[in-house]
């Protein structure tokens, strides 16, 4: 280990095209999953909204959803879904990410003032239409942030799927660890941050495009 | 092979019953890698999240490192943080508590931010110091937001500290990473459901922690919010 | 016209919000509903588009009971004005104003042609139609809410405490802005305010409520403040009601002294420039050239009140009468001042009209039981503080 530096330049150069394969690999299997998942937050969060008897039982579900370990769920899917395939992955990061999503869309629905939801009614929205046209517009600005939150870390959490054989650019830590090489770990850990971070500047800017009254940063868990 | 049949193989295995591998041991030797992760993230987030809510300066600088921080993946910082540093606790320590300082951190600036600013005028206007405003209001009164962060913060570490045992280390991940490198699902499966055991049983506690631990005057402003 | 008929509001909980209550709210005419917090004022008033259902009895606009009407459609059909604005965050304000004409199917460029409109009836700008709401003050915020409650032109306005978020000056504003707009639009307005002032500046009638609903006194605004039903609606109008009530008379009745007829009173005497404005009053007695400030009021627009003020605020107790370019055009003394006051002056007879509401508004048993009076009215008092 001594004589091994931290990063070795020319793997990289060498790697360069392998990375890049790497990487769309991993922005598939991590954010596919957030797309579905947002998909189906945003129908069920009406639902929860419309019904609000739906959302405490529905809640709980996500919240021992999101207290799975990612390795743990992987591993169990693997008679159903196959070894090193991307379902595996994809399907327990879906949860994931609606487990972020979730609880964000309600909020956002839920943080319309209640002045603008009688103005609304008063006005004659009827229930539904009130919340698709008024309610689901106000709550975009608390959706990107739930967004964020569960792109970041879908991107982060699918690398775990190297250990079960699919798992993007997780697969540089795999790789590196076993021959000790730490080129591509750091490589890994680099070009996962700054996928994490391009995605976030795209939601930022989505946000700044779809809700331009939106002042403040509203909503985002912690 | 059905899950019922994998789980009684699991649980009835004399391996698992006592000895280094027994779930009692791993389940312990878990729990203290999780805890001192914890333990050491809660030193160094919270002190300066209660510090940076009050005094609002760097909030931003805060919100975004926690942010980025959410990006970096466990398995890389473990991996890499073994091949520099050698296999050892210290070396899985560095990336849990890099994991669970964040949310901890959040959760104190916010909550401290939280307070009502005309209790903390008030405060002030009685003769308080800032240093007994910070810890006899503004503490109570995060105490919730902070709670809810511990809670994340806990269940995060727990799930992931399974990837210790990636890199030769003890814990529930034992279970997992060797019944999927022999072909054993039974363990493997066992190993999990642990883990899950684990973190759902922290969310509850930290649920009847808020519940019943909260000051009540706190617990009741919640509930009206 | 809408028309309360025996309407009642029973909450499944038991508790009693309105109780058999008849009322009459005429066409084109402003009717305030007055009165304490928990007097089922605004219950009433969200009746009418059915935000609430009542339990018992019926209400009818124009001869037809809401009951038998679509809600969506009949709220189409009314304008509806809260404290809160409750403008769309994510709407523009040009958009927000032509909510109920996309409602109704309008194609785009009329109803934003008529939202354009309405942004300029209401007093705004026309580049506050590209802002959203949270770049407006909250006076503008309630112009937008006026404007979008009348997009649709609907014939019937409903008003819930619309004005009692913002601050007074804004708030008079917005009163005499509402004022002006009705003067030319004549709708049906229903206003539910617990400010007995702006029910009174505003009302073409005005119903004081109590406890569950019911009418303590309708009347128009000077027969309320001269003759009040009984204490406790006096209690609820407050101490300084006569004083008030002079706000709602013309000034015009005060006799004035010509300026040719001199500008002395007394050891004081009004200077005045070239152009007849006046400068200041000077002590003669005192043989000094210092003026004190004089106080004036225009006998064609301003009230009674205004010129008892100035009579009041002037060293020489002589309020200064003024034309709209500030010329003086007379004086007139406390004394012609107070003259007004008096039927004798010309001002309207200050005697308690017989009103049929009266009789229906007086609480059951207070005339008959004497001991309970004075129960009552200190309890009438003590709500009436509470709305304040």
């Amino acid at each position: 280990m001594d004589d091994e530096p931290i990063v070795r330049w020319y793997w990289i150069g060498d790697h360069l095209g392998y990375l890049g394969n790497l990487l769309a690999d991993h922005a598939v299997i991590a954010l596919v999953p957030v797309l579905i998942g947002l998909l189906l937050a945003v129908p069920l969060g009406l639902a929860c909204a419309r019904f609000p008897r739906l959302y405490q039982p529905l809640s709980a579900v996500f919240n021992i959803v999101y207290a799975l370990p990612s390795l743990a769920v992987f591993v169990v899917l693997i008679p159903y879904t196959g070894l090193a395939t991307q379902a595996t992955v994809m399907f327990p990061l879906t949860f994931y990410a609606l487990a972020v999503l979730l609880p964000t869309t309600v909020d956002g629905l839920r943080a319309v003032p209640d002045s603008v939801r009688q103005a609304a009614t008063a006005m004659g929205y009827g229930p539904w239409h009130r919340l698709t046209a008024v309610e689901l517009p106000a709550a975009v600005p608390y959706l990107i942030a739930g967004l964020r939150v569960a792109a970041v870390s879908s991107i982060s959490l699918a690398s775990v799927g190297a250990l079960v054989g699919r798992g993007g650019l997780g697969y540089l830590f795999v790789d590196g660890f076993q021959r000790t090489f730490p080129t591509p770990i750091v490589a890994g850990i680099t070009l996962i941050a700054v996928l994490a971070l391009a995605v976030d500047l795209l939601l930022v800017a989505a946000r700044r495009l779809l809700a331009p009254w939106a002042v403040r940063e509203q909503g985002a868990g912690s | 092979m059905n899950w019922l049949n994998w789980l009684s193989d699991f649980f009835s295995d004399p391996d698992h019953r006592s000895g280094p591998d027994s779930i009692l041991h791993r389940v312990s030797e878990h729990l203290t890698l999780s805890g001192e992760a914890l333990l050491y993230a809660a030193l160094l987030a919270v002190p300066l999240g209660l510090l940076i809510g009050y005094t609002g300066r760097g909030v931003n600088v805060v919100t975004a490192l926690a942010g980025a921080a959410r990006a970096l993946p466990t398995l890389g910082l473990v991996t890499l943080a073994v091949l520099l540093a050698g296999v050892g606790d210290t070396a899985v320590l560095f990336p849990l508590v890099a994991l669970a300082a964040p949310p901890l951190l959040v959760a104190a600036v916010e909550g401290v931010r939280g307070t009502d600013p005309d209790v903390r005028d008030a405060a002030r206007g009685i003769g308080l110091t800032h240093s007994q405003v910070l810890l006899q209001v503004c503490l109570p009164s995060a105490a919730p937001t902070l709670l809810a962060g511990f809670r994340t913060a806990t269940v995060q570490v727990i799930a992931t500290a399974t990837v210790a045992a990636y890199v030769g280390l003890g814990g529930l991940g034992r279970y997992v990473i060797d019944g999927l490198a022999t072909r054993q699902y039974a363990v493997t499966v066992g190993g999990a459901l642990l883990v899950v055991l684990l973190a759902v049983g922290a969310q509850l506690f930290f649920a009847l922690l808020a519940r019943f631990a909260l000051p009540p005057g706190v617990r009741a402003q919640r509930r009206a919010r | 016209m809408i028309r309360f008929e025996g309407v009642g509001k029973r909450h499944p909980d038991g508790t009693v919000a309105v109780e058999g209550l008849d009322l009459e709210v005429p066409t084109g005419r402003i009717t305030v509903l007055v009165g304490p917090s928990g007097c089922g004022k605004t219950t009433l008033l969200r009746m009418v588009n059915r935000m609430v259902e009542p339990t018992s009895g019926r209400v009818l606009l124009d001869d037809t009971d809401v009951a038998e009407l679509e809600p969506a459609k009949l709220r189409r059909g009314i304008g509806y004005v809260i404290q809160q604005a409750g403008l769309f965050p994510h709407r523009k304000v040009i958009d927000n104003i032509a909510t109920v004409p996309y409602l109704l199917g309008w194609d785009r460029k009329k109803a934003r042609a008529r939202a354009a409109e309405l942004l300029e009836l209401v007093g705004l700008a026309p580049e506050t139609a590209k802002r959203y709401p949270f770049q407006l003050s909250g006076g503008q915020q309630q112009r937008v809410g006026v404007a979008r409650a009348l997009a649709a032109d609907p014939p019937v306005l409903l008003m819930d405490e619309p004005f009692s978020a913002v601050d007074p000056v804004v708030r008079a504003g917005l009163q005499e802005e509402l004022l002006r707009l009705q003067s030319e639009l004549h709708k049906t307005v229903l206003f539910v305010t617990h400010d007995i002032e702006e029910a009174v500046r505003l009302g073409d009638q005005v119903v004081v409520l109590r406890e569950h609903g019911r009418i303590a006194q309708l009347a128009d605004p000077h027969t309320l403040l001269t003759s009040p039903a009984d204490d406790g609606v006096a209690a609820f109008l407050g101490r300084d009601r006569g004083l008030r009530g002079l706000g709602l008379r013309p000034a015009k009745a005060v006799e004035l002294r010509p300026v040719d007829d001199g500008l002395r009173y007394g050891g004081w005497e009004l200077a005045l420039d070239d152009e007849r404005r006046p400068i200041g009053w000077i002590d003669r007695s005192a043989g000094t050239a210092e003026l004190q400030p004089s106080a004036g009021y225009r006998p064609d627009s301003d009230t009674l009140r205004a010129a008892l003020d100035a009579a009041v605020l002037s060293p020489a107790g002589v309020a200064v009468a003024l034309d709209a370019d500030g010329r003086a055009i007379g004086t007139a003394s406390r004394e012609a001042v107070l003259a007004a006051l008096t039927p004798a002056g010309g001002g309207p007879v200050s005697v308690r009209k017989p009103d049929p509401a009266d009789a229906m508004g007086t609480p059951a048993g207070a005339d008959t039981v004497g001991t309970a009076d004075g129960a009552d009215v200190v309890g009438t008092a003590d709500g009436a503080d509470g709305g304040r």
